[in-house]
């Protein structure tokens, strides 16, 4: 692993972002009109029943985002070397494909931490709703290991892409939105059908959404189930860098790389 | 030193031999053709050399290395170039080569990569996107940063189509300057003969996967072993013509009033000697036209499955 290739994979991922108006929607405009819509209905919900789920619902929204962001930005910035053109040189060139995947979950890291910032001024300004009100170490902890899964999700797309080509390409928006209901961003895992909570206890994201809310009723914190989020997080991770490399490899195999199809 | 030595190379997609038992190797310096009809297999025998795609058998070294151990070693001194694929497209030109100068951790990058443009005149264009280009602009753009890193070793895989003709005057001319003043070794394919004629030094000639020969162009062309001979003749005696050389034994391919072509054996001196029996009988020509074989004769006959 050499860093300046990182350093030039990470200056191509900016010169996409800058250079196109979709990436940047990504990171500013779907978050800002998911606020929007969250916040009024949380507002009309409290009209009609005297519930306040404002903090809930923000917090769920604000932190959702990094699970959304890291895990379709991967998906997506990979195949924008599929869409342009690019593999044939980039392959070619001596960068390594851990270094293409690492340069892609740090750049998508970093939007991830872009959208929530900027979600998370915007939710103080609109609704006086502020983020830290939990602890600086809950926030970072969560951040960090909804991020990681965001990653997980982001390398078996980028597996499927990979393996499949460009035609799976619809599953980088999404898959995460098939692990969302069942991630509890918005309710408690009491509210899930068995089955569904089932599921829900194998993803790592469920646990940290759970701490928030118990949080929010004022218990303490229960940092156990972050160890458990985070030992499912590292089991799917690992899972996936074998899965990708695998299928970075059938790619090599199938001549994936020199038609980029 | 062989740059690049190639041992019984083998990749298969399902049933298809795309390459199939392959052997040759090229000294430093030189310049190396890989010529073939369509889906003879020379892109997939340079995707295997560049690391795209894997091999099903077969031994390859490059540089001396091979090139799977020392990946780093060989990728930093080679490079390649082909029309086919542009760089990023959403990204222009000038970011484009920001990219690869960093990911090839060239020094003074910014002055690199301005003499690189001016040297394919894409100037004033590097503020361009990529996708904005035409395709002999790409095709330049890929040559820039297939010279970006001053390769000892440069692969070639139709880097020059959709070039206007002087353009890519220019472009041979700065090819072979560059495999002068380094002593680069380059592995060439093109559609055009003639490039290939002027640029390569050897020629593999493939088909079907398989190298049929590998020479000079001169010799390669020696396989083909008919010129053709087109006269125009006077007084319409075409007719009576044909007659006289059907009965030297020559093979006439086409005969009418006042125009007749035959073939003749490219070696030896039949032909001189059947123009000289032509003058004696008194047959007077308009017009006389001697096609010696070159190497899209040799091609072509490959391509249609003759010998
Ligand atoms: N990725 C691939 N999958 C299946 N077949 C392929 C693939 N790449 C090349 N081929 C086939 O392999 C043969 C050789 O192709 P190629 O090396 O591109 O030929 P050339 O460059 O000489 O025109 C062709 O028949 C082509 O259809
Ligand atoms: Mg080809």
């Amino acid at each position: 692993m050499k860093w300046h290739r990182v350093k030039a994979l990470l200056l191509k991922c900016y010169y996409l972002t800058i250079n196109s108006p979709d990436r940047l929607c990504d990171m500013f405009y779907w978050p800002l009109i998911d606020l929007f819509v969250w916040g009024f209905a949380s507002f009309y919900i409290k009209d009609i029943s005297d519930v306040n789920v404002l903090s809930a619902l923000l917090g769920g929204i604000i932190l959702w985002v990094f699970v959304w962001r890291s895990s379709q930005d991967i998906a997506v910035y990979v195949l924008e070397d599929f869409w342009g053109k690019n593999l044939y040189h980039l392959f070619s060139s001596p960068v390594r494909f851990s270094e293409h995947l690492l340069s892609i979950i740090t750049f998508s890291f970093f939007r991830a931490l872009a959208s929530g910032t900027f979600m998370a001024l915007i939710a103080s300004l609109l609704y006086s709703f502020s983020l830290f009100s939990f602890s600086p170490l809950v926030v970072g902890l969560s951040i960090f290991l909804l991020s990681l899964f965001g990653w997980t999700t982001g390398l078996f797309v980028t597996a499927l892409i990979f393996r499949f080509g460009q035609r799976i390409q619809v599953l980088a928006w999404s898959t995460v939105w098939i692990i969302q209901p069942f991630s509890c961003v918005f309710y408690p895992l009491s509210s899930l059908p068995v089955w569904g909570q089932w599921i829900a206890r194998l993803l790592p994201t469920t646990y940290i959404f759970e701490n928030m809310r118990a949080m929010m009723l004022g218990h303490p914190v229960d940092y156990s189930t972050y160890a458990i989020s985070f030992i499912i997080s590292m089991i799917f991770f690992g899972i996936g860098l074998v899965v990708v490399h695998w299928s970075f490899q059938s790619a090599r195999k199938m001549g994936m790389l020199e038609k980029g199809d | 030193m062989d740059v690049i030595e190639v041992k019984n190379l083998c990749k298969s997609y399902g049933q298809l031999k795309a390459v199939d038992h392959i052997s040759f190797s090229v000294k430093k310096g030189e310049f190396f053709g890989l010529l073939g009809p369509n889906g003879a297999g020379k892109s997939t025998t340079i995707n295997m050399l560049t690391g795209l795609l894997e091999k099903d058998s077969g031994h390859i070294s490059l540089l001396g290395k091979d090139p799977v151990t020392d990946w780093e070693y060989v990728k930093n001194r080679m490079n390649v170039a082909t029309a086919y694929y542009p760089l990023t497209e959403v990204l222009t030109i000038r970011q484009n080569l920001r990219v690869y100068g960093r990911m090839y951790d060239i020094p003074k990058r910014e002055q690199k990569i301005d003499e690189m443009l001016k040297q394919f005149e894409l100037n004033d264009l590097q503020h361009h996107r990529v996708i904005t280009l035409s395709s002999g602009e790409r095709t330049r753009v890929a040559l820039c940063k297939g010279l970006l890193n001053d390769p000892e070793l440069l692969f070639l895989d139709e880097c020059t189509v959709g070039l206007d003709p002087d353009i890519a005057e220019k472009t041979r001319r700065i090819l072979k300057e560059y495999q002068r003043e380094r002593h680069a070794t380059f592995l060439f394919t093109s559609h055009y003969m003639h490039e290939v004629e002027e640029l390569c030094g050897r020629i593999a000639f493939m088909n079907k996967g398989k190298i049929l020969k590998i020479d000079t162009a001169h010799n390669l062309k020696k396989l083909i072993t008919k010129m053709t001979v087109s006269l125009g003749i006077k007084e319409g005696k075409g007719a009576l013509l044909k007659e006289f050389l059907v009965a030297e034994g020559v093979e006439v391919i086409f005969a009418e009033n006042n125009a007749l072509i035959f073939e003749v054996p490219s070696r030896g001196e039949k032909v001189y000697k059947i123009m000289n029996k032509i003058f004696k009988k008194g047959f007077k020509l308009s017009d006389l036209h001697i096609q010696r074989p070159t190497l899209d004769d040799l091609f072509i006959a490959v391509a249609r499955g003759k010998k």
